[in-house]
């Protein structure tokens, strides 16, 4: 069985989700059954009673299999995002929690300081910590190093569908990184899963480019396929490179050519 | 009446109300809820004995969606 150890549980699925920007909470449950994740990360917010439909804690609960993994969104600090963890942890019941702390909402770039003030801390009280970040072999040892179950460096910016523009450095983090490399955000289809899983990613997280789908329930269920080619390529061996054409066909012994 | 401070607002309720009667009266009985009061964690089976006083700040924090 090829399983994703995260902290001391493991997951038979590679694709992670995200349950925001949905047209409505019906799609995104059906979204999640399709895709298969078992891994699912959602947002600490105010309670809002014209919003009431917003408590996701129960709808999720109810489809089975499912581990929340809470995000840290909203916050901008090591602080807040301490104190954001340790309530959604009161709230889920569960130790995973996504560090995500970016100041800037003009380009959500992770605050690469906070975040590892904040992972270290988080690690160090047992939660399974899983950082996002920006896509930096360096700070990625450095969280690894103090105790983070997981990096999840960035293949683009949040929400923006621009892919794997961070390739060339996601291959480094992998090839440097002794726990589950995840990228976090930026993709758009199934086939940049597939390419992030054929590097040797370890899983991928997707939300907007599922959410913000034609058909969500239909993309997601793409994505799940997408994830499982990918790692079933890796795992199998992509041929090495060649600078020049390589015959796949014998090219003598042709029509009384003689070799 | 007492005022307290819910989720960054003003609110007014009934002295002597717990943490559980502000959740009724707030309609989120039922809803899976964090709730903080003056910034320390109430848990659910501390709820109906955390008595609220004029001028505390109580948060009340679901999921919702994220990525």
């Amino acid at each position: 069985m090829d399983l994703l150890p995260l902290g001391s549980y493991t997951f038979s699925s590679r694709l992670i989700l995200g349950t925001g920007k949905f047209s409505d909470t019906r799609t995104m449950l059906d979204a999640v059954r399709a895709s298969g994740a078992e891994l699912v990360t959602v947002a600490l917010r105010r309670f809002n009673r014209e919003q009431m439909e917003d408590d996701l804690f129960g709808p999720l609960s109810e489809i089975g299999g499912i581990t929340l993994m809470p995000n840290t969104s909203g916050a901008s600090s090591a602080a807040e995002a301490v104190r954001a963890a340790h309530i959604a942890r009161e709230l889920s019941g569960s130790p995973f929690v996504k560090v995500e702390i970016h100041p800037n909402p003009q380009h959500l770039m992770p605050d690469p300081i906070e975040t590892f003030e904040a992972s270290k801390i988080l690690a160090s009280e047992g939660f399974i910590v899983m950082p996002y970040i920006s896509a930096d072999p360096v700070l990625a040892k450095r969280l690894e190093e103090v105790g983070c179950a997981s990096v999840m460096p960035l293949g683009s910016a949040i929400g923006s569908g621009q892919g794997l523009k961070t390739s060339g450095m996601l291959d480094l983090i992998i090839r440097e990184s002794t726990v589950p490399v995840i990228v976090d955000a930026g993709l758009r289809s199934p086939g940049e899963a597939a390419a992030a899983m054929e590097m040797g990613c370890a899983a991928v997280l997707v939300n907007s480019a599922i959410a913000a789908a034609g058909d969500p329930v239909a993309m997601a269920g793409a994505f799940s396929l997408g994830v499982v080619a990918g790692r079933r390529a890796f795992t199998a061996g992509l041929m090495p490179k060649s600078g020049h054409a390589v015959a796949t066909s014998p090219l003598t012994s042709f029509l009384g050519k003689e070799p | 009446m007492i005022t307290i401070e819910l989720n960054g607002n003003k609110q007014e309720i009934p002295p002597g109300s717990s943490v559980s009667d502000l959740l009724a009266l707030i309609g989120s009985i039922g809803k899976n809820t964090a709730v903080l009061l003056n910034e320390k964690i109430v848990r659910p089976e501390n709820r109906s004995t955390a008595f609220l006083q004029e001028g505390d700040r109580v948060e009340v924090l679901i999921f919702a969606g994220g990525g």
